[in-house]
Formats: C-alpha cells, sequence, structure tokens
C-alpha cells in the first residue's frame, strides 16, 4: 500500500488507499452503486464479476467527509457500512468501483473517483450501471436504456443493440459522475436497463444477464450465463402460479403485457403480491 | 470553490439586498422583484458545485447535453443617488436534504456573500424572510424586523407598516430564532462588523407550512425596501401571483366549520392573539399536496 492518505490528509484532500502493484493497463472502469440497487441488478453483476475473475480489492476511498455515520444499516440481518472500494479483474483488465452513493461532498467524491481512476489506474473510459424502473411486465422484451458523455462513445457502441435514453428532470448520480468525467475529458456511458417496477426489491435475472452479456461481448469475457436462463424461468414458473391462484394479479400482468397502465392502487397492489410471492417460496 | 465576477463596477457604498428561499418565499420574492423593477445587470455568480447537487439534468437522444446547478447570483443597479448590489440564491446550501443552510456550508456560503459586498464597499445589507404569526390572511402583512445594531432598529422602526420582533405578540422580549442563510448572513455581517436588518413579511402560521408562495408578504417588504431606496415602486408585478393565492387560500378558509371561523375572524380585531387549537385545526384543510415535506423553519412564535 502506498502512503496516498498521509499525502492526502498533508493537502487537505480526501484519503484514499490505492495498492500500485494492481497490474492493470488502461482499464475500463466498471461502476455500481450499493444504494437503492434496483432489481440487486448492481450488486448481482459486479459480485458475479469479482467472483468469476477472481478480482482483487486494490483501493478505498475512505468514507470520512461523504457519509453521516449517524449509526449502521442492516440488510438481511447482516450489519453494512458504507463502503467505497476498487476491485482489480486482472485476466480481463478491467477496474471496479463498487460504493455507497455519498450523503455528503458530492462533487468532491465524484471528482475523487475520478482522479484516483485517471492517475492511478489511467482508466480508457467507464460505464456505470443501475436499474431503472419500468411500467413493464417481466415477460416484456426489455431494453438497456443508455446515456453517453461522448458522440464518438455512442458511435463506437453502436451494434450492441444499446437504445439511448431522452430525459429531462432531476439527475442520477451517475449522471452527475458523467457530466464531471466529461470536464475531466474522460468518456463514459451509463446502462439503465428497464426492471419491472414490481421486481424492484427482488432480483431480476434478465435484466442482469442482459448487462453482464453485454459486458460479455464488449469485453469478451468468455462468461456461461446459461444460469441466468434457468433462474429467468424459474422466476416466470413462481408469477406464473400467482397468476393461476390470483385472477386480479393475472390481468394487471395481461394489461402490462399488451403496453396497458395501471393506476397507482393496481400498481402497489401488483409490486406488494409479487413481493410476497416471491420472497414466500424463493 | 470561486465567486466569477462578470464585471467591476464602479460603485459607491451600495446597498446590498439579499434573498433565498424560505417560507412562503416571501423574503426571495421579494429580492427577485426588486431586481425585476431596478432592471439591475448581472455582476457574477458563486460556483455551484461545491455547495449543490444538480437539479437537472438534459439528456436528449442518449447523450447527456447539460446538467444544471441552482443558481446563486449577484447583480448591480444604480437607484438615483444610491448604489444597490442584489444577491439571489435560488437554494440554500444544506446537507442531508435539509431545506435550510446550517453548517460549515451556510458559513462559507455567508461569507463569499458579504466577501463580494466588502470588495465594493457595503456596509449595509438586507436580507429578508418570513415571519409566522397569528394574523388573519386578510388582514395586510406587517414587516416585522431584527437588526445587527440598536442604531438600524431605530432607523427601520421609522418606515411604515413595520415593526420590531419585541412589539410582535408573545415576543415581548424580542428573542427569537432566524433559521438560514437570511439569518445567518447578517450575522456573520455584524462579526465582520457590518450592518444590516433582516425584514420579514407576515404569513399567518396555518399557511406556514403550504407549499405556495405568499406574495402577499412580500409586497409588504417591497413597500419597505422602497422606503429605504427613497423612491416609488409600481409592483403590479405581483398582482396575479397574489390573486392566484388569495384564490386558493380562500377555498381553505370557506371550508372551515363555522365556530373555528369565528374564533380565526377575532384575529382581525385581537391583532396580536396567542396562536391557538385553531392554528391546528385550519391545517387539515390544507390539501396533502399543497404540504411541504421538509423541516419548518424560519422565524415562528414559540
Amino acid at each position: 500500500m502506498s502512503n496516498t492518505r498521509k499525502e492526502a490528509r498533508k493537502a487537505g484532500r480526501p484519503p484514499v488507499r490505492i495498492d500500485q502493484n494492481h497490474g492493470l493497463q488502461k482499464p475500463s472502469l466498471l461502476i455500481g452503486w450499493h444504494t437503492q440497487d434496483i432489481g440487486k441488478l448492481t450488486s448481482k453483476v459486479l459480485n458475479f464479476l469479482i467472483d468469476t475473475f477472481e478480482g482483487q480489492e486494490v483501493g478505498e476511498i475512505e468514507p470520512l467527509r461523504f457519509f453521516s455515520f449517524g449509526g449502521v444499516r442492516f440488510k438481511e440481518d447482516l450489519v453494512q457500512f458504507q463502503e467505497s472500494k476498487f476491485w482489480a479483474l486482472k485476466r480481463h483488465n478491467l477496474l471496479i468501483f463498487k460504493s455507497d452513493e455519498p450523503e455528503f461532498e458530492y462533487y468532491s467524491f465524484l471528482n475523487t473517483l475520478l482522479e484516483v481512476a485517471e492517475h492511478h489506474f489511467q482508466i480508457e473510459e467507464l460505464y456505470t450501471l443501475s436499474g431503472t424502473l419500468s411500467l413493464i411486465a417481466h415477460t416484456s422484451p426489455r431494453r438497456i436504456l443508455t446515456v453517453y458523455n461522448r458522440r464518438e462513445l455512442k458511435r463506437r457502441l453502436e451494434g450492441y443493440g444499446l437504445e439511448p435514453m431522452t430525459w429531462k428532470g432531476p439527475p442520477a448520480i451517475s449522471s452527475y459522475l458523467l457530466w464531471v468525467a466529461k470536464k475531466r475529458g474522460i468518456q463514459g456511458v451509463s446502462l439503465w436497463p428497464e426492471i419491472p417496477f414490481y421486481l424492484a426489491s427482488r432480483e431480476d435475472p434478465e435484466a442482469i444477464r442482459m448487462v453482464l452479456s453485454f459486458f460479455n461481448q464488449r469485453f469478451r469475457l468468455g462468461l456461461e450465463l446459461s444460469w441466468l436462463e434457468r433462474e429467468k424461468k424459474e422466476q416466470e414458473e413462481k408469477i406464473l402460479d400467482l397468476r393461476r391462484e390470483n385472477r386480479e394479479i393475472d390481468d394487471y400482468l395481461c394489461r402490462l403485457e399488451k403496453g396497458l397502465p395501471l393506476d397507482e392502487e393496481e400498481q402497489v397492489k401488483l409490486a406488494r403480491e409479487i413481493d410476497e410471492h416471491l420472497g414466500k417460496r424463493g | 470553490m470561486t465567486v466569477r465576477l462578470y464585471h467591476r463596477p464602479d460603485l459607491q457604498h451600495p446597498i446590498l439586498f439579499v434573498g433565498w428561499p424560505g417560507i412562503g418565499n416571501i423574503g426571495m420574492i421579494a429580492v427577485s422583484t426588486l431586481k425585476e423593477i431596478l432592471q439591475a445587470r448581472e455582476l457574477g455568480e458563486i460556483d455551484p458545485l461545491h455547495f449543490f447537487y444538480p437539479r437537472k439534468v438534459v439528456i436528449e437522444d442518449g447523450i447527456l447535453v447539460d446538467l444544471e446547478f441552482p443558481a446563486s447570483r449577484f447583480y448591480y443597479q444604480r437607484v438615483g443617488e444610491k448604489d444597490v448590489l442584489f444577491f439571489i440564491g435560488e437554494e440554500q446550501p444544506s446537507e442531508g436534504g435539509r431545506m435550510y443552510a446550517r453548517g460549515e456550508k451556510a458559513y462559507q456560503m455567508a461569507n463569499f456573500v458579504l466577501d463580494v459586498a466588502s470588495e465594493f464597499g457595503c456596509h449595509r445589507i438586507y436580507t429578508s424572510g418570513a415571519c409566522v404569526s397569528p394574523i388573519h390572511h386578510q388582514m395586510k402583512p406587517r414587516v416585522c424586523a431584527v437588526a445587527t445594531s440598536s442604531e438600524v432598529l431605530q432607523e427601520v422602526k421609522r418606515y411604515s407598516n413595520t415593526i420590531v420582533m419585541s412589539e410582535l405578540g408573545e415576543r415581548r422580549e424580542g428573542e427569537g430564532v432566524i433559521t438560514g442563510l437570511n439569518g445567518l448572513l447578517l450575522g456573520v455581517a455584524k462579526s465582520r462588523g457590518m450592518e444590516g436588518a433582516c425584514l420579514m413579511g407576515e404569513i399567518p402560521d396555518w399557511l406556514s407550512g403550504a407549499a405556495f408562495p405568499y406574495p402577499k408578504a412580500s409586497r409588504s417588504v417591497l413597500e419597505v425596501f422602497a422606503q429605504i431606496l427613497g423612491i416609488e415602486m409600481d409592483l403590479h408585478l405581483l398582482d396575479e401571483s397574489e390573486r392566484q393565492i388569495e384564490e386558493i387560500v380562500e377555498s381553505f378558509y370557506a371550508k372551515f366549520p363555522k365556530e373555528m371561523k369565528e374564533e380565526y375572524d377575532q384575529r382581525k380585531t385581537i391583532l396580536q392573539s396567542r396562536p391557538g387549537t385553531i392554528t391546528i385545526q385550519a391545517q387539515i384543510y390544507i390539501d396533502e399536496q399543497y404540504k411541504k415535506g421538509s423541516e419548518e423553519g424560519g422565524e415562528a412564535p414559540s
């Protein structure tokens, strides 16, 4: 480990810890946020890549200044603590950054992340990853919506079946990151796979498969993803059981499959029923 | 972290008017309207990156076109023999989703504003905000003042429709807190040897949680601004928004039960009554969609 932390403290910069022997050469950076991990997409995709390719932890941005420390979260009975860590997948020259979204000093946090990515790892381009809730059925065709900070990158990624997004409104942290990256001359893209709203708190194997397929193609990872097809089928069968038992739910899903809307009450009911059903038998 | 100034006008001891959002947006509307009426010119801005999360992203056909941040801008204008500076902040720098600024960033923002004011030789600052009080909505809101010195207080008391805090109802001791930057700025100014006052337009207590603005109180504040500057001001810019809000408020009032209305209407005659249960009862008539989800703040009777 370097003495980067001491230097940073002296210079008044946020402390970071970097392993100089990361073995990467101009890698691509994949970024995912733990916060609001819709369809468990980010954690599943990035953890799968880290596990499969024996990723090594190669750096960290220390949480001080960026988080409130007002207590500790727990999830599935396990205590969680804010972390912002870099992982190296040497075999495929990929760098992964997994983090909670900062609560304070967003601009400083994003700049620190890019500073490390640029100067310590010399990244070529970055990919952010988040699910976007959609009023579609799980059986409907899915899209990966995309936002680029450079037209050249958009042109280069034509042919991967990605769908350009159009949106005006409050920005997610990934959009903020792309904007800061653009200012620093780093090209990047945000991947926003559609996730049916009623799978928000459950795993969505189809969205996970789509993103991993994209990375598989893009970085020639040679991943075998049939297990996700099986998971998808299992989930579809469970939901099919519920549709057989509950005509109202079947009606809601039929309407979504036909592209018809549901009102707020119907959406809440569908989400609750499916969540309970998948939880019960999952 | 920077302040960018586009011009270096030669200003002679300018007066600074400052507005940030708050209850009923009373202060911000007053200062923005004054800036509009006087056709003030843009002077510069405080770089938002250190202070704010962006409020809007524009994505077109997959390309991130723009990211918009809340603006914190300075303006200037000469009015007769007086030079005037304006600072309007579209948002208070806050951490953890609060509406009102606090902590290190609030202090930094206050100092940035005062640095610019000092650079141009400004010694007098007016901030503005809301004074939550047991006033009837059909009455003309008064302007309640707090100042950095007794000299400024005496001066402010001479303006019509203006009272000092100790003259307001239960506040015989003139004690209280002005939450957020409309208050903090004056404190920092005082510590830097600058003088000023916070001019707060009255808003009925039961409307203080509503998400809509209260231009009627902004008008009262503007009338005091006009006296400070020694000018006549045509405030027709506020007519339409005032009429629209009046309609909404009257529609709530129309739904008050008879006894509550009678009790509430006593406010017209007993001016500085203590706010009682009527406040809570009346608030249930504010539709949920009009209510702010954020913390309370501003100046409110304790």
